[in-house]
């Protein structure tokens, strides 16, 4: 046995392909560690523990093709050299034979596997040597941190790779079975993926994830930048599951194939025996009949044809091809199934929806199948040998090529016809019969369609010049890998110089395939002639016949380059430079690409050159009038708004500075007449612009003020702008005027310098020489930030008017009250007028609506007027949008203070963007948050309703109370938003029902301070989303549990009433909130207000154990063991242990659960108190009067626990 | 019609010499080419068939260049490559007629009543359904042999036809062969003596790369009428006997050799003059290459 180890070690020691795979894992990993290419955030090492642990498991998914080389090709290369038959000769065991060969392949697949180590190694050496990342960004290189993952998460999978592919090649005898073995693992990697996308599957996928990938994202995906530079990963719980069950399975294959082999067996000639042919001494007498032949065109022609069919029937007959179909089919249909949810609520199947689902797994599929199948169809004659007869036909060269290439064209065709036929059985099956067919068509067949015959350009193109199969495959999927890199981590992104790279499109019910319609064509066409060009340019080189070589395959194309076939490739290629020529002059010149460092440079000069104007006096708004102009159909938008300004500062302000950097160009009017201006700015000429430099837009205007603005002095204005959008952009985005549906959130130039302009990234910073940011807002006692308002320095409360006009179909919509509508020849006017002042902030939108109205009554008696401005067909949850406005408005008014205004409105627009925002009175509401979501399962959590609501609140939040412009101050919006909108959303549908929503925001918390690049702020201090919104509604809802919701309604009412409609400084920051909450907070609960918002707080709550004993029939005695810690953690997210005499919380029993009425889950406590609990572990002992189910600690997950999941136990009832 | 070769030679990329300055009238009616392994068969047949392209030389088919012209001779060519695969997953029928089709029979029925006599010949019809993948190595040949004939080819050439084939496979070609009509020119590679003696009214010899001898095979036999002679010997005696006369054969048996040697006149030493056959042409003239016993 020893002796065919060391004869298998020496063999592949002696094989270039072992080095190769060594020095290309090496090599990969060296280049990303190197320049810092990997998931760490600022403030994670690149060589941190997990991120290394992250890149060798990443790195084993490619390990499935090496180990199926290395670990399928030693046993099959003894069937394939015949060397088997030998082996019955000489004195060998089965014993030595098996486990030599295996162990001899498993160790060299180990060896290789050290290229991943040594890679990431050299790569923080070097990376940090030749200054290509900041050294700071490397910790201490501990060879624990390299040698705990590998043997832990890279050795498993390897040995599970290796089993796998071993008993596949003992059980089929057959080399290609490898490859589905490999692609199944793959399929099964994938699924876990898809299903890890819900929260409810973590546990699952943890555990199911054959190559640990997704287990170990979800072991380690809360843990904070100090703890993933200080720690292993934890191989505990599933991950161990995990681990366990796949090395287990490797055994379990490993014995089976051991169990199986036998010489005798293996080495078996395998060639089936044909059936004895059954001779018939049957002579024909009858002499061939001489047959009419014809080789005229028509002939070609035909061939063609015939020719296609039976490349056709080729790749349809292949067990390969269907396999790897049918697992493209299988995601097809569970993307078009479940879709992507929210809240883990799917939407309607819409085709529009639909249509975007095949982008996620399918087209993987769709690649791997034009990658090996267009090569094999080129090599097909001659990898069959047919080609020695084939060649000899009268059939053109060109025939042949065109003949492979319409056979693969039509297996694309059939590739992108699929989505429809699943796409609209998803549809009958799921009951909703409103099919798109033009959608399906224009999707498929000249969106997908013309992408994957790109693709198949671009391979038979390599296929014809590399003229050898497997290098052929390398090389298309080298050049695929190379253009993926260069995207991703290099930040390369103009499409026109990545073969088949378009814009990016989605469909939207209201707008259509819409803007994104022009540019798919134009860069389709482009690319299609460039592909047409390849493939022809390229068959010159193709050669038939035997004893052909690279020399005279180049003699032969060279003799080529004048006849027709390379004239038209010209023709092609001129056509394609000149489409390609367009797109560079409406890309670079008209819509100003500049590349990412380039955009990053500019924020760095903005910051540089301007930075000095941040703080000047400038006057602020106190009236707008709108009068905007927008052209659905033409994407523009002009508007002329006349501003009323006044110096409010104590000095003389001499100079205006306004910018819109998304305008095409602005003016400011005085008198009618337009003033002079400035344009401060200087950037260094965008690359791109190779022909000549165009002038830099001035976006940012320094005016000098017709006569000198001394306090108190007010200052009229007319502010012209136009928003107007020529050919496309790189992107291909653009996405505020639209042809159904504009939605432009700004249609003025504000005031100013502004900060949140500039650079965030501290690593980027330092390469542009800029100080560190650490904090973006001053601190909550600035004297300039509490006289600011959060969402604007322009103005403080304004009085506002809009006059908009649309095309005649459509509906415009500004802030404030309609007075008027009327229509001029083709234009529709709608003129608002807002009677109360508002924020500096208002939206106008535009599309062809239907329109659902409803009222509510406010505590007063008066009605509020309800809109909902939708697409007709829309209409799916109407009822729940209306319903949280109406529960809103009453429910708000009577416990938060009065509503405003007399009417609320929400508008739909497409789903370019998934959000909704507040404008006074007006909502715009994404399509894609809501207005299809299929709500069927009562125990979904009512995201429309909620979000609704969470925007209604905004009108006490953000626009009663307008928050100062101090640090924390955004939670005065958005926490208390998130907070009222959950109590409503909790008064409709029970505190059950809530569940799965703070489960979701203790997620999006835990995970945002995960991925925190700077620091962690305490909430009072909260400077992010994942603070002011998910810790935010956890933490006020926690607070309510314990103080109840007249504690909590008396501190928000009291703090509305201190500064709702407040027109003069000092306006709210969060300390104001916090003092009205300490009032409320009885002396004992103290600890958890100061925990909550001046510090970072966590939980370490476990049930250990619970038992119960049946005292008599109704009665139980329950015994729970638990354990509690509270820790603190820093900025960084390093936790102590925090010292304290115990703390409230739940301790809870539950019998089962059940469905109430409305088919809702109930959970039925038969005990649930707070109880005071002092770190370390207790027995609690209690009875109950039901039989108990599970119990716990905290079991509603109402504080802050990294594992919530061990909360709860099962009770085991003892006699 | 006839095929006349001229002055064709080739030398590939490894430097083996393949072909050396070889001329050849081929007229209608069945040409054998018999040769060693190795002789250079294959790549002159390869280079009528068009795959590949001689160095120097020329191939005229009456006024037709065959390399300058590939097309044409495309148009009028049948041809059994020696080593030749198929697509596995396709039917012999649908192949046939397939090939049929490029073969320029572009009329449905008339192929389809092509295909169908065709398999019938060369008993595959009944398993003209199955997928080629599942074929024997003696199906492959016969259906190798079908597809060659398929069309109007009055160029035929069939490289190593019979091999792999049984006796009676053998004798259902032979006929097959025989009843294609005239003005066909078919060209047969072998190194079976017999296929030519069965066949062939014309032949030519060749042997590493060069042309030894071409005409009829009477000629052939008639030059070595009363030239040769055979004599049993033990097998210790080759070495001697190989000294002393030119031996072009030997063959085993019954344990010793069955020696044949070529000479003017009976060399006496118990040797006996025998009829020569078409076997004795063919060792007698590639003896003057290689040598006979390595044979």
């Amino acid at each position: 046995m020893l002796n065919i180890f060391i004869f298998e070690l020496r063999y592949r020691f002696s094989r270039p392909a072992t080095y190769m795979y060594f020095g290309i894992l090496l090599l990969v990993s060296l280049l990303l560690f190197a320049s810092g290419s990997t998931p760490a955030t600022e403030k994670v090492f690149h060589n941190a523990p997990i991120t290394i642990a992250n890149l060798m498991l990443v790195v084993s998914l490619f390990g499935i093709l090496i180990a199926s080389a290395v670990m399928g090709v030693p046993m099959y290369r003894d069937i394939e050299h015949k060397t088997g038959t030998f082996l019955f000769s000489l004195p060998i065991s089965k014993n030595a034979y098996f486990m030599g060969r295996f162990w001899g392949s498993f160790v060299t697949l180990l060896f290789i596997s050290l290229g991943v180590v040594i890679g990431i190694y050299l790569g923080t050496i070097i990376g940090a040597a030749t200054g290509w990342t900041p050294a700071e960004r490397y910790g201490p290189n501990l060879f624990m941190n390299y040698f705990h993952p590998w043997i832990t998460l890279v050795v498993p999978n390897l040995w599970f790779f290796s089993t796998l592919f071993f008993a596949l090649i003992i059980f089929t005898k057959n080399i290609k079975a490898i490859y589905s073995g490999g692609i199944i693992v793959f399929i099964i990697y994938l699924l876990t993926n898809f299903l890890s996308n819900d929260l409810d599957n973590k546990q699952l996928v943890q555990i199911l994830d054959p190559i640990g990938l997704n287990s170990f994202i979800i072991q380690v995906e809360y843990l904070t930048p100090f703890e993933q530079n200080s720690y292993r990963v934890d191989i505990s719980g599933n991950l161990l599951i995990n681990r366990i069950l796949w090395i287990s399975i490797g055994f379990f294959l490993f014995i089976a194939s051991y169990l199986r082999f036998s010489f005798k067996y293996f080495f078996q000639a395998t060639s089936k025996k044909p059936k004895a042919e059954t001779v018939e001494n049957f002579t024909s007498t009858t002499l061939l009949k001489k047959v009419s032949t014809s080789f005229s065109n028509i002939y070609q022609r035909r061939s063609l044809i015939t020719l296609s069919k039976l490349e056709i029937k080729n790749v349809l007959k292949d067990s390969y091809f269907r396999a790897i179909l049918l697992g493209g089919l299988v995601f097809l249909v569970i993307d078009f199934w479940i879709g992507s949810t929210i809240y883990s609520v799917p939407n309607q199947p819409s085709t529009s929806f639909l249509m975007q689902f095949k982008g996620y797994d399918y087209v993987v599929f769709v690649f791997i199948i034009l990658v090996f199948f267009g090569g094999e169809t080129l090599h097909r004659d001659k990898s069959s040998g047919y080609s020695s007869i084939s060649d000899t036909f009268p059939i053109k060269d060109g025939v042949v090529i065109a003949s492979k290439f319409l056979g693969m064209a039509t297996i694309c065709l059939l590739l992108a016809s699929l989505p429809i036929i699943v796409g609209l059985v998803v549809q009958t099956l799921k009951g909703y019969y409103n099919y798109d067919i033009g959608v399906y068509l224009v999707d498929s067949f000249l969106i997908s369609f013309p992408d994957y015959l790109q693709m198949l350009m671009l391979v038979f193109a390599v296929h014809l010049i590399v003229n050898n199969k497997f290098a052929g495959h390398a090389v298309s999927i080298g050049i695929w890998l190379v253009m993926i890199v260069l995207r991703d981590f290099a930040d390369f992104n103009f499409n026109l110089f990545f073969f088949s790279y378009k814009p990016g499109y989605l469909w939207s019910d209201l707008n259509g395939l819409g803007h994104f319609g022009a540019p798919l064509l134009w860069f389709n066409l482009y690319w299609t002639a460039f592909g047409v060009f390849l493939i022809l340019f390229f068959s010159l080189f193709y050669a038939r016949g035997s004893d052909i070589n690279f020399r005279k395959r180049l003699q032969q194309g060279k003799g080529r380059l004048k006849n027709s076939t390379a004239i038209l490739s010209y023709v092609l290629l001129f056509t394609s430079i000149a489409l390609g020529g367009y797109i560079f002059k409406t890309v670079v010149y008209t819509n100003g690409y500049i590349t990412s460092t380039e955009a990053e440079k500019r924020q760095a000069d903005y910051e540089k050159q301007l930075k000095k104007y941040e703080f000047i006096a400038q006057p602020k708004i106190v009236s707008v009038k709108v009068d905007a102009e927008i052209f659905p159909k033409k994407r523009d938008a002009f508007s002329k708004v006349l501003v009323e300004m006044v110096n409010k500062t104590t000095e003389p302000i001499d100079s205006l500075h306004l910018n819109f950097s998304g305008a095409t160009f602005f003016h400011a009017l005085y008198n009618k007449d337009t003033l002079d201006y400035r344009f401060p700015l200087s950037y260094d000429k965008p690359k791109f612009q190779i022909f000549g430099k165009k002038e830099e837009k001035p976006w940012y205007k320094i005016y000098a003020l017709p006569k000198t603005l001394m306090p108190g002095d007010t200052l009229e204005l007319e502010l012209h702008s136009a928003l107007t959008n020529q050919g496309f952009a790189n992107s291909g985005y653009s996405r505020e005027i639209v042809y159904n549906g504009t939605f432009i959130g700004q249609s003025m130039p504000s005031i100013g310098y502004s900060s949140g302009s500039e650079l965030s990234s501290d690593e980027k910073r330092k390469k542009y020489d800029l100080p560190e940011k650490i904090d973006d807002l001053p601190p909550h006692d600035d004297p300039y930030g509490m006289r600011t308002m959060l969402f604007n320095d322009d103005a403080d409360l304004v009085t506002f008017e809009a006059t908009v006009g649309t095309s005649s179909d459509q509906i415009a919509i500004a802030p404030g009250y309609l007075q008027k509508e009327w229509t001029e020849g083709d234009r529709r006017y709608f003129h608002y007028v807002q009677d109360s002042k508002i924020d500096l902030f208002y939206n106008l939108v535009s599309a062809d609506y239907a329109v659902y109205s409803d009222k509510a009554k406010v505590p007063n008696g008066s009605d509020v007027n309800i809109e909902i401005f939708h697409l007709a067909s829309h209409d799916y949850n109407l009822d729940r949008f209306s319903a949280a406005f109406k529960d809103g408005i009453e429910y708000f008014s009577t416990v938060y203070g009065p509503y405003q205004f007399r009417q609320m409105r929400l508008l739909e627009f497409p789903r370019y963007a998934n959000f909704a925002q507040s404008f006074p009175n007006t909502v715009p509401y994404s399509e894609g948050f809501g207005w299809i979501a299929d709500f069927s399962d009562p125990d979904d959590f009512d995201y429309a309703y909620f979000v609704t609501a969470h925007e209604l609140a905004h009108q006490w939040w953000g626009h009663q109370v307008v928050p100062n412009s101090t640090r924390g101050a955004n939670l005065i919006s958005e926490s208390l938003a998130e907070y009222t909108a959950l109590i409503l959303s909790e008064r409709k549908y029970g505190k059950a029902n809530m569940k799965s929503f703070l489960e979701d925001e203790l997620d999006g918390y835990l995970r945002g301070r995960a991925f925190e690049s700077k620091k962690e702020n305490v909430f009072i201090d909260c400077n992010r989303s994942y603070q002011w919104y998910r810790k935010g509604s956890l933490i006020l809802y926690g607070l309510r549990d314990f103080i109840g919701d007249s504690s909590m309604n008396k501190a928000i009412r009291g703090f509305r009433d201190e500064f709702a409609h407040k027109e003069t400084p000092p306006f709210a920051g969060s300390h104001d909130l916090y003092r009205h909450f300490e009032l409320v907070t009885p002396d004992s609960l103290k600890y958890y207000l100061e925990d909550t918002w001046k510090k970072i707080t966590l939980y370490e709550n476990r049930a250990i154990t619970a038992s119960a004993k049946k005292l008599n029939d109704n009665l139980y005695e329950v015994t729970l063991n638990i354990s509690s810690q509270k820790l603190y953690a820093d900025s960084t997210g390093q936790e102590s242990p925090a010292d304290y005499d115990g703390d409230y919380m739940d301790i809870g029993i539950f019998a089962a659960q059940d469905k109430d009425e409305q088919g809702r889950t109930r959970t039925n406590p038969l005990y649930l108190e707070k109880h005071k609990i002092q770190p370390g572990e207790h027995t609690i002992t209690l009875t109950v009067k039901q039989e108990p189910i599970t119990a716990g600690i905290d079991p509603l997950n109402k504080l802050i626990d990294r594992r919530k999941d061990d909360n709860t136990v099962d009770v085991e009832i003892i006699d | 019609m006839q095929l006349s070769i001229q002055n064709l030679s080739k030398t590939y990329s490894n430097g083996v010499k393949a072909l050396n300055d070889v001329s050849l009238n081929i007229p209608t009616g069945m040409f054998g080419l018999l040769g060693p392994n190795g002789a250079g068969k294959s790549t002159l047949m390869r280079t009528i068939a068009t795959l590949q392209d001689a160095d120097s030389g020329s191939i005229m088919l009456d006024e037709l260049n065959v390399m300058e012209n590939p097309q044409a001779i495309r148009e009028r060519l049948g041809y059994l490559p020696q080593d030749f695969g198929l697509y596995p997953k396709i039917s012999a029928e649908v192949m046939l007629d397939h090939i049929a089709q490029m073969k320029g029979v572009g009329n449905r029925a008339e192929r389809k009543e092509l295909v169908n006599s065709l398999l019938e010949k060369v008993n595959l019809y009944d398993h003209r359904k199955k997928a080629l993948g599942t074929y024997s190595g003696g199906m492959r040949q016969r259906f190798g042999i079908a597809q060659a004939l398929a069309g109007n080819p009055n160029l035929i050439i069939v490289d190593e036809p019979t091999a792999g084939l049984d006796p009676t496979e053998r004798n259902r070609f032979y006929n097959l062969l025989s009843e294609i009509g005239e003005n066909t020119i078919i060209i047969l590679s072998t190194h079976i003596v017999e296929d030519v003696s069965t066949l062939c009214s014309n032949m030519a010899i060749i042997c590493n790369g060069e042309v030894l001898m071409q005409g009829k095979p009477t000629d052939g036999l008639q030059l070595l009428q009363h030239n040769i002679f055979a004599k049993i010997i033990k097998k210790d005696e080759l070495e001697a006997h190989k000294l002393k006369y030119k031996v072009i054969s030997t063959k085993l048996k019954e344990g010793n050799l069955a020696l044949r040697v070529e000479a003017d006149s009976n060399p006496g030493n118990g040797f006996e003059q025998v009829e020569p056959n078409l076997e004795d042409v063919y060792f007698s003239h590639i003896s003057k290459k290689v040598d006979p016993i390595t044979l």
